[in-house]
């Protein structure tokens, strides 16, 4: 990055005065933003695992990982079916684990779903390390309003091990979550006066501390006489770059919202009432705020773990007999058969967010594409931590290949969450317990 | 004469000839690498060693006549290749002697030249390694929460150190955690001292029914959830006297939970609750049972604790809840950040030795023995003679298995009465209240005291066990409804007295797991914070119960107010005589003190201008303040280790870059007051054995061997390893811990006291304590709990670092060991020949060696073209640790460990090996520790020349034995480390 270009243009638009709206807006933001079409991430958790009847019961076509083939593509279950019209857009992922999941207590795998911690054996003072989306969130937050979008059934964090959020930050602190769609579109969309003031004035803060830094630290530079300059150019090089990234968020600030229809949005349900509706609003809500390039990482769980949380009712009432932890503990042909229609009851939602982002478009294609969409559980079925179900979709634009049953025996998820990062164009070496990146599988740019 | 030695004889002659530059000015060097081995490169080399192709992880298409200095090995490594005829393989087109020969003269006369160039000096620019400026932050600000965990870990360097300024680098996103970090410790340090802080203080007393008013609910939390009875506990809240005003904080009583726990199922239903005792818990929840007695009981004086047995690692239906034994506070509210204060009331208890399994009764003849009856109800007898007593106890319904509990005056003992041995016990002369009391019907016929004569074996063991003291620790975190995650809060505490006493542990609240739960939550189990309070266990010895009386809790814990870490910024003038010049002093004092020597004006300048811009923007005089702080707190001055070059000549450092550079180096920190005054006066490099002394004497110096011994050594392997439990099933976490301390404290020792570098190699003592002795099998030698002490061992298989199990099982998959991994340690950490890297893509042996034994197979690749060059400086160094097994412990049938080394030495083993490198490769050993340590103090790979000058130079300290301390004095007097 040259520096003096971007000393100089501070400097020109403090001349200005700040009328910075003078300038082509997202020109503040650098040939980064323009120029590239968003890549985004969106990790979809549920609890206590997917229906896979035994054999015995003679019920295989429920059973929520593929269990037919035809002409050498495999054949959607009957809990999956919604997704069939999504095919070239999906893959099933089997064998996938965390090699810290059997070992830790069961109950804990949505809190490491995400970060693959060894909760069993936490490095002292800790409990939990970063989550993906936020690494995600980390190398994206430059380029959009929101560095996340954190999202559950309960809102807060629940408690630890029984966690009601899905999203650890850096230190490995769970982050809260919000719960409540009209909450969440009047803070991403309807964006107040106040707090926008307040976030500008903290962005000011900011860019004059850094400012002021970067002065303290070029007189420095200047009595360095004949040390070794490396170092010093490489700080100065970085803190030109979180200016521009200052900059930029502060910009977004003026940056008038894309115009998007909310007509068939519903603000007034809550968690309390019919469990699809709730879901597809706040699916839309994601889908929206996809498209509208506020965030570029979003976490959303849609159940809890253990019969915790309002979501353990949500199968009576939707009709089904048993709670969901007490579903997914059925060996019963008939529960594990109902267990079976919830997942058809969420493939149903599942359906309708890819539906959303196939109908909302980037440049060069749909959101879809530009969007890796990860689906899954922490449990292949009742508190089992192998085989972890997962379905990825989206992401066509990352390289990424569908329409498979993807299997190559045990396989840590942190490989395929490196692989994600990588396709997203993170260029990490290593996430949690990665071994490498799943180079001949559904990923073909890692 | 072969071909080789013909051009040696011949470089000798070359390389006394001066270096000539041609008229071009061109050496002739250059000419001649344009004319002979380019070509030759190309030719014969090029094909397999390029950029892309790499083979053997080699490439040579880049190599240029002017001999980096990074290049020289690998041109060494050439020299040696094309010299002895080993390369091009021999199924590629060779190149003519004459051919050969020019390129090993041109090579002998290129390396000669290159070494002896002087290389520029230019002062050096670290950046501070996480740990280092953690370090710094801390001493800089008095603030000892930890902030510092969003900072990504620092890279490992070739050398295998984090500290190397190559390997420091620096990114946007490290930036803005410096600024947020920044930002968030001042904001814990600077207080508004007109406001009133808020204090939570409480104390939980415990003893069996010492609660007259108990919480009539039936208290549950969660399953298992083992709580104290509602009797044998009561709180209390505290107003703690402090000379300043404050607010009391008053616990929250009355909750309502939708979310809750009965039964053995998760229910829901609006519940309201109202009672202290739904806030604060006296819990025992972990696992159960204990193999001796009791894990607690709760006697009129308070709670009576057996060591906390840890619990297996793995996730199974016996270890989910932690320790057995495992005492915790659970409470629903503590301060979200600031210090604390724990306060145990805690005894050793005049605890009983419970006998054994199948230990024996005393002989039943009524000689000296004593025999109480009638146990229905308690008895009084006559103790005549005070001294060590057995106690047996006979059923009246012989064979039926019931719980006892004894008492004996104010002495309680309960077991499973398996047999009449039961406990033996030291009693005092006079009078002595006997109670049995016996479980499923079971009545006591007798109870017989035997008094044993000192000299009897089970009295000396007894004798053993009343010496022994509980260690106490306290453990902060949370609850899980799957046990609890907690952290010690500092060091167990050694608990010898009999008489209650009061013992004080500190923390900082955000440096220990916090369950983090919202405000509004609903769930009865949830975000419940844990106080834990145990009797360490160290290796399963009989030890004296733990009492604990009270427990007390006071936090945020301030002595005064404002707190130190707010005054220590302020200072104490005041801010309304004249804000602009008392700012200025605050930020010159403060800035000073954070770039470790004086300001420069322009640097004051340029903290003032932010100061006062704040000022006139209408911000308070503190916050004014902190805005220039955080600059400082941003700013290379601060994150930076720099040593200013006027010249690209060697230049000595100024005496405040070598006092920094020396605390950086011993300290892993920033120099204390003694070491900037004596650079203040100009006399730090008079006094350097001085400061040296002193920082080695200092508790801080155990940062730097925490540092260096875990990166020389490696032993963050060990840290991740996951061993095979059947296999190793000593090898738990609890082990691993204290294990991966013992290389610590042993290269601690050494230096300490000064000791020969032999030990390193062969050492007659080893560094031990209770949990690292008992996992190597030395009955008997220690009683000094978790502290690190010198023990004689007496065995030939221990002693040095080379059979710690932190290095042998860390060289380890957790199965297998690993002689191939083991060689490379030796030969790169111990004796500084580094093998080359591994090949990028290493082949598989291409036969199927799943029957052969390890030797075979070791030879095999010996002997596979590619492997064969490196592995042969590798393997042989290995093969002699075969004696140990995976998880570093010397084998019970050790196999055939012979080996042939490198250098052609025989050796039968380790000792053998051991002997042989302490006797007569000491040199090499000295000259590896010294070249790792002024690596680690320098902070950057040492160039060829230097190396070769430590090598040289080094050899001075072999008169006394290559003394550890000697070495660092050694290192810091060096040019390596006093100029820039």
């Amino acid at each position: 990055m040259n520096t003096s270009f971007r000393i100089d243009r501070r400097a020109f638009l403090k001349g200005l005065g700040g009328v910075s709206l003078a300038l082509p807006v997202l020109d503040a933001m650098g040939a980064d933003v323009t120029d590239k079409i968003p890549r985004r991430f969106c990790a979809i958790y549920t609890a206590n695992g997917m229906s896979l009847p035994q054999t015995a019961h003679k019920i295989d076509e429920w059973s929520w990982f593929p269990r037919a083939e035809n002409k050498g593509e495999f054949v959607f279950g009957k809990s999956t079916e919604p997704l069939a019209p999504f095919r070239k857009q999906i893959s099933f992922m089997g064998g996938l684990y965390h090699p810290s999941g059997p070992k830790s207590d069961p109950h804990v795998c949505s809190d490491m779903w995400l970060t693959g911690a060894p909760l069993h054996n936490p490095k002292p003072g800790t409990y939990n390390s970063v989550g993906l989306d936020q690494v995600v969130a980390l190398h994206t937050k430059q380029f959009c309003r929101q560095p996340s979008l954190v999202l559950s059934i309960d809102a807060g964090t629940g408690f630890l091990s029984r966690t009601g959020t899905i999203s650890y930050s850096l230190e490995g602190r769970p982050i809260p979550a919000e719960n409540n769609p009209r909450r969440i579109f009047d803070r991403l969309f309807r964006g107040d006066r106040a707090s926008l003031t307040a976030e500008r004035d903290k962005l000011k803060q900011r860019i004059k501390l850094v400012d002021a830094v970067a002065q303290n630290a070029r007189a420095l530079h200047r009595r360095l006489g004949k040390s070794d300059r490396e170092r010093m150019d490489q700080y100065l090089t970085s803190l030109d770059e979180v200016e521009a990234r200052l900059i930029a968020s502060e910009r977004w600030i003026d940056v008038p919202l894309k115009k998007q229809d909310y007509s068939h949005l519903n603000l007034k349900v809550t968690n309390e009432g019919e469990p699809g509706e709730y879901y597809r609003n706040m699916f839309d809500l994601i889908a929206l705020a996809f498209d509208a390039d506020i965030t570029r990482s979003v976490a959303f769980m849609l159940n809890r773990e253990d019969g915790m949380g309002i979501s353990d009712t949500f199968p009576l009432k939707l009709g089904l007999s048993r709670t969901h932890h007490n579903l997914s503990h059925a060996n019963d042909k008939n529960g594990q058969m109902e267990f079976a229609k919830y997942d058809l009851f969420l493939s149903k939602q599942l359906a309708h967010f890819f539906d959303r982002l196939t109908h909302y478009k980037d440049r060069d294609g749909s959101v879809l594409d530009n969007t890796i969409v990860l689906f899954g559980s922490g449990a292949s079925t009742t508190h089992n931590s192998r085989n972890l179900p997962t379905l990825i979709a989206g992401g066509r634009a990352m390289g990424l290949e569908h329409g498979t049953y993807w299997r190559n025996g045990e396989t840590r998820m942190s490989n395929v969450y490196l692989s994600i990062l990588r396709s997203l164009g993170i260029e990490k070496d290593s996430f949690a317990d990665s071994t490498g990146t799943l180079s001949k599988s559904i990923f073909r740019r890692v | 004469m072969n071909l080789t030695s013909r051009i040696l004889a011949a470089g000798v002659f070359l390389l006394l000839a001066p270096v000539v530059r041609a008229a071009d000015g061109r050496a002739p060097q250059e000419k001649a690498f344009d004319r002979d081995v380019k070509p030759f490169l190309k030719q014969y080399c090029v094909r397999c060693h390029n950029a892309e192709k790499m083979k053997s992880g080699i490439r040579v298409d880049h190599l240029q006549a002017a001999l980096d200095d990074p290049q020289l090995r690998l041109w060494e490594n050439l020299r040696k290749q094309i010299g002895e005829a080993a390369m091009p393989p021999e199924d590629e087109a060779q190149p003519t002697d004459a051919q050969r020969k020019r390129m090993v003269e041109w090579i002998d006369l290129a390396l000669q030249e290159a070494r002896l160039r002087p290389v520029p000096k230019n002062g050096l620019v670290r950046r501070l390694t996480v740990a280092q400026y953690r370090n710094t932050l801390r001493e800089l600000l008095l603030l000892d929460e930890e902030l510092t965990e969003v900072l990504p870990p620092d890279a490992v360097s070739r050398d295998g150190f984090v500290n190397n300024k190559e390997t420091l680098q620096l990114s946007p996103l490290l930036l803005e955690a410096y600024l947020d970090i920044a930002d968030k410790a001042l904001k814990r340090c600077i207080v508004d001292p007109k406001s009133k802080p808020t204090i939570q203080n409480f104390r939980v007393d415990l003893g069996d029914g010492i609660n007259v008013h108990p919480c009539p609910d039936k208290l549950i939390l969660g399953a298992d959830s083992l709580l104290l009875n509602n009797a044998d506990f009561e709180v209390t809240q505290l107003k703690p006297a402090k000379p300043f005003d404050f607010n009391p904080f008053v616990m929250r009583t009355k909750y309502r939970f939708i979310e809750g726990y009965r039964g053995n199922d998760t229910v829901r239903g609006w519940r309201d609750f109202d009672s202290i005792y739904h806030a604060v818990y006296a819990c025992m929840r972990g696992n159960h049972g204990y193999p001796k007695g009791r894990a607690y009981e709760t006697v009129p004086r308070g709670l009576l604790l057996r060591p906390a047995i840890p619990s297996t690692e793995i996730f199974g239906v016996d270890s989910t809840y932690g320790p057995r034994a495992n005492f915790k506070i659970a409470v629903r509210e503590l301060p979200d950040h600031g210090r604390f204060r724990v306060t145990v009331t805690a005894a050793k208890y005049n605890d009983g030795l419970l006998l054994d399994p199948g230990a024996a009764s005393q002989p039943d003849d009524g000689t000296n023995a004593l025999v109480c009856r009638n146990l229905k109800t308690p008895q009084t007898i006559t103790v005549k003679q005070a001294g060590i007593y057995q106690v047996d106890v006979y059923s009246a319904q012989k064979n039926k298995p019931t719980d006892l509990t004894l008492s004996l005056g104010e002495r309680q003992f309960t077991n499973t009465l398996k047999q009449p041995a039961f406990v033996v016990v030291r009693l005092p002369a006079g009078p002595l209240d006997v109670n049995a009391r016996c479980t499923a019907g079971v009545s006591v016929d007798r109870v017989v005291f035997t008094p044993l004569a000192e000299s009897r074996d089970i009295a000396q063991r007894f004798a053993a066990f009343e010496k022994r003291s509980p260690l106490m620790g306290v453990h902060m975190g949370f609850r899980r409804d799957c046990g609890s995650t907690l952290a010690p809060v500092g060091t167990a505490q050694t608990v010898s007295s009999e008489k209650l006493s009061r013992y004080v542990f500190e923390g900082s609240l955000r440096n220990f797991p916090n369950p983090d739960v919202e405000k509004d939550n609903v769930n009865y189990l949830a975000g419940i914070r844990e106080i834990g309070v145990r009797s360490e266990y160290t290796d399963g010895r009989d030890r004296p119960r733990l009492l604990i009386r009270s427990v007390e809790f006071e936090g945020p814990y301030y002595e005064t107010w404002p707190p130190p870490s707010h005054r220590n910024i302020f200072l104490d003038a005041d801010p309304k005589d004249n804000p602009i010049a008392h700012g200025q002093k605050i930020l010159r004092a403060f800035a000073a003190r954070a770039y470790r020597r004086p300001i420069a004006q322009e640097e004051e300048t340029a903290l003032t201008t932010v100061f006062k811009n704040s000022l006139d923007r209408g911000n308070s005089f503190q916050e004014s303040v902190k805005e220039a702080l955080q600059v400082v707190l941003a700013s290379p001055q601060f994150l930076f280790l720099i040593e200013n070059s006027r010249t690209p000549e060697a230049e000595p450092l100024d005496d405040y870059e070598l006092a920094s550079k020396l605390s950086y180096f011993l300290w892993n920190g920033p120099p204390d007051d003694t070491t900037l005054k004596l650079a203040e006066a100009g006399s730090l490099r008079k006094n350097l054995d001085v400061e040296i002394d002193r920082m080695v004497g200092h508790p801080k110096f155990a940062r730097f061997t925490a540092e260096f011994a875990s990166q020389w050594l490696g032993l963050d392997k060990f840290q991740v390893l996951e061993p095979d439990r059947k296999r190793f099933p000593k090898l738990t976490r609890h082990a691993r811990a204290h294990l991966r301390q013992e290389p610590i404290h042993f290269l601690q020792h050494l230096m300490r006291n000064n000791l020969p570098a032999r030990n390193l190699i062969e050492s007659d003592f080893v560094m031990a304590n209770e949990a690292t002795a008992d996992y190597y099998e030395l009955v008997g030698k220690t009683e000094s709990g978790f502290e690190f002490v010198p023990i004689q061992h007496g065995r030939s298989d221990l002693g040095g670092l080379l059979s710690q199990a932190a290095i042998l099982a860390g060289l380890s998959d957790g199965r297998e060991a690993n002689p191939v991994k083991r060689g490379a340690w030796l030969a790169r950490k111990i004796i500084a020949e580094p093998p080359d890297d591994p090949p990028p893509n290493v082949p598989t042996l291409k036969e199927d060696t799943r029957m052969l034994t390890l030797r075979q197979r070791l030879e095999r690749h010996r002997n596979q073209p590619g492997c064969a060059q490196c592995h042969a400086k590798i393997d042989p160094w290995g093969v002699p640790f075969e004696e140990y097994d995976a998880g570093g412990r010397f084998k019970r049938k050790p196999p055939d460990a012979r080996s042939t080394l490198p250098d052609k030495a025989e050796v039968a083993g380790v000792a053998d090996l051991k002997r042989y490198l302490a006797n007569d490769r000491i040199d090499q050993v000295a000259f590896s520790v010294l070249k790792q340590l002024t690596t680690y103090a320098t902070g950057r790979s040492l160039t060829y020349r230097e190396l070769e000058q430590l090598k040289k130079d080094g050899a001075k300290l072999k008169a006394k034995g290559y003394r550890m301390k000697d070495m660092i004095q050694f290192v810091v007097h060096s040019p390596m480390f006093l100029e820039k």
